[in-house]
């Protein structure tokens, strides 16, 4: 379809419901002063902690636009002064998984792969000690309901951006699809597919979660036009 | 002996919301101080010079002002979003009509019954019925809770039996007094921790709030309290560093600061303006601050030096805001140090200041530059959170909870030695771009997890899931 043509968007066949999700951090018995302590950590934590150090670290510092992907990479760099492992574990996109287990895989393969190639880091004493947190999860509605596109724009306005988080980032743990629930509605209920694909092409990890925001609202908008 | 020339009520910023007379000075060299008080009366405020005179010993009150009504949860939509207050009451319908209790040891003063005096009203407020009950006891028994306090931080200690039977018998006491039919009791801190042996039905939950360090306790006051703590649902602490391992879930709730307080709400820039005449501060040089009682741990010596270093490299002033030395020998000892520090440098600014100024260290951390809290040991460290709540560019000492609030080089910096502490003092003088980032970065970062909502919503979320069963 090419850009000026006008573009039909028909009734949702079921509306958008808007809701969220609050996160209250448990503190877990897996600490590590050493890589090799964090590696076996990394391997014996509960999924919950894989989830709160990735997923909901974005979350919680959305207002950062560079420097801060995950909390893996943070430690590694601030407590172990490793900034190669750091930059191998801050370059994994979570967007990649759709399940906490290959989330986990990832990250035990890249510091396996490191402590191989440099064994001696492994027993060095850290300047901070890691302790694995994990998140216990509520969902929540919201009062925004989406019957249009046009309230669904309000919509997206209107939440917080802990809302955007839950629909747009947490969501494929959910799907099982790479893919996030803003554009699941967009492509199966009003078949706009150009705009879904849109919405999984914005980058979570240079900007903010409010800048994320304002990227859904364009697209969207501009498929209202 | 003189009147103070006007009136505090006239001419301060302060009276718009209450006002207090001044305490009248007592010494020979505070007499000599008051009558060489310059009049800041309005008039002669709006005509003050770049370079105000230097007020070295200000006013202060001997009464802390009326109490403020709390505020109710749609007074922070301005502050946090329609949306998250909305996310609240929505968190709040489960739990509607749900009953919880609070206790501690004291009604006033300290952290925890300030934080108590924010939240219950606000738990209330959604229909989360929520009490609140103080333990009595004699001074026998706060002396040894006052011992256990300092024990579980890591002081030496001899737990004796006596000391095990008076902790004991009145937390029975307190047992026979209080009732304990709420659905979930909340018991705050080691004072009340063994009234758990008032648990009722299956379908109670207990929660152990610890608001201390327990990282390196005296074993054997740990030893002792330790079967009490086991039996509870769950246990809450202020940082994953001051926990201990535990059979039962843990969860971690950073002490937060309210943004309505008086110490943390946005003031008239009128009223700053008139706090740093008043305090002979000069607003057109750069201004760094450290507030903190006078306490070898928050190392105020150290912050001078520091500064001593960096004013080689660039012009600006310190401020040391602080309190403590009127009632303690130690901060006494501290402010004495200080001073000799600090020597006659007009631009060192040492301020003594009683617990209720919280509307003036608000004005001298708007006024701020850059603030310090160059602390060797602390506890989580609220005034760093309130530094960056104003948006200010925050160098802290890498110690207690400060890590969980200063990410370095994102939301602030972390310093480990006075050399340090000079440097980012200078570097971020003199790079006033990446100062405006690390501010604007440290209040988003307090506005998502160090404030009264984030609290309220932290309260809730547990009573959900303790009541749903989920934490079992």
């Amino acid at each position: 379809m090419s850009a000026s043509t006008p573009i039909l968007v028909r009734t949702p066949v079921k509306p958008f419901y808007f809701n969220t999700s609050a996160h209250l951090l448990r503190i877990t018995p897996q600490k590590s002063n050493t890589l090799a302590e964090f590696l076996d950590a990394l391997r014996d934590c509960p999924e919950g902690s894989i989830f709160q150090h990735s997923f909901r670290t974005l979350q919680e510092h959305h207002f950062i636009r560079e420097g801060f992907s995950n909390d893996f990479a943070h430690w590694t760099l601030s407590a172990c002064n490793e900034p190669g492992l750091a930059e191998r574990l801050a370059s994994v996109d979570v967007r990649e998984f759709t399940s906490v287990a290959e989330l986990r895989g990832r990250f035990i393969q890249i510091v396996e792969n490191f402590l191989q190639r440099a064994p001696a880091t492994g027993t060095r004493m850290a300047r901070e000690t890691f302790y694995f947190c994990a998140s216990d999860t509520v969902v929540i509605p919201t009062s925004f309901v989406a019957h249009t596109l046009h309230e669904f724009t309000e919509g997206l306005r209107g939440v917080s951006v802990h809302c955007i988080h839950h629909h747009f980032i947490e969501a494929r743990l959910r799907l099982k699809l790479m893919s996030n629930d803003f554009s699941q509605w967009l492509h199966e209920d009003l078949g706009l597919t150009e705009a879904a694909r849109q919405l999984n092409r914005i980058d979570i990890y240079t900007m903010t979660l409010e800048d994320v925001r304002e990227q859904i609202i364009r697209v969207v908008e501009r498929a209202l036009t | 002996m003189s009147k103070l020339s006007g009136s505090w009520r006239e001419r301060s910023p302060r009276a718009r919301a209450h006002y207090m007379e001044p305490v009248e000075p007592q010494t020979e060299s505070e007499l000599a101080a008051k009558d060489s008080q310059p009049d800041n009366s309005a008039s002669s405020v709006a005509a003050s010079s770049p370079r105000p005179e230097r007020r070295r010993q200000p006013r202060t009150w001997e009464t802390p002002p009326a109490p403020v009504p709390p505020p109710l949860l749609d007074d922070y939509k301005n502050i946090v979003g329609t949306a998250d207050i909305d996310e609240l009451k929505f968190l709040a319908q489960e739990v509607k009509g749900r009953t919880v209790k609070m206790v501690n040891s004291t009604a006033v003063g300290g952290g925890v019954a300030e934080m108590l005096h924010q939240l219950i009203p606000l738990l209330n407020e959604v229909e989360v019925k929520t009490r609140w009950d103080v333990i009595t006891g004699g001074n026998d028994f706060f002396e040894v809770t006052k011992a256990f306090h300092n024990a579980l931080q890591g002081s030496d200690y001899k737990l004796t039996q006596q000391a095990r039977d008076i902790f004991l018998m009145h937390n029975e006491q307190n047992r026979k007094r209080i009732q304990f039919s709420e659905d979930v009791v909340v018991i705050h801190d080691p004072q009340p921790a063994a009234l758990i042996d008032a648990r009722g039905g299956a379908s109670q939950r207990w929660v152990w709030r610890c608001h201390i360090d327990l990282s390196n306790p005296n074993p054997e006051v740990w030893g002792f309290l330790r079967p009490f703590i086991e039996r509870y649902d769950a246990a809450i602490f202020s940082s994953q560093s001051f926990t201990r391992q535990l059979p039962i879930p843990q969860y971690l709730f950073y002490p937060c600061i309210d943004p309505l307080s008086e110490k943390n709400k946005d003031l008239e820039d009128s009223f700053v303006q008139q706090v740093c005449d008043e305090f002979g501060i000069d607003r057109s040089r750069p201004i760094v601050t450290q507030v903190s009682r006078f306490d070898r741990a928050k190392d105020p010596v150290g912050v001078v030096q520091a500064f001593k270093q960096a004013r080689k490299y660039v012009d600006c002033q310190l401020v040391l805001a602080g309190g403590g030395a009127s009632d303690d020998p130690e901060g006494a000892a501290v402010l004495k140090e200080l001073r000799e520090a600090a020597g006659e440098d007009q631009d060192i600014i040492i301020l003594d200041l009683p617990p209720w100024c919280a509307l003036e260290i608000n004005a001298l951390q708007r006024a701020s530059t850059l603030v310090v809290q160059k602390s060797i040991r602390e506890g989580f460290g609220l005034t760093v959170t309130e530094a960056l709540w104003k948006g200010k560019p925050t160098i802290a000492g890498a110690v207690g909870g400060i890590p969980n609030q200063i990410i370095h080089k994102l939301t602030g910096v972390l310093v480990h030695s006075v050399e340090g502490c000079a440097y980012q003092m200078r570097y971020l003088l003199t790079h006033p771009d990446f100062a405006r980032q690390l501010g604007q970065n440290g209040r988003e970062h307090v506005k998502e997890n160090f404030l009264m909502t984030t609290n309220v919503r932290r309260w809730l979320l547990l009573c959900r899931i303790l009541l749903s069963g989920r934490s079992k």
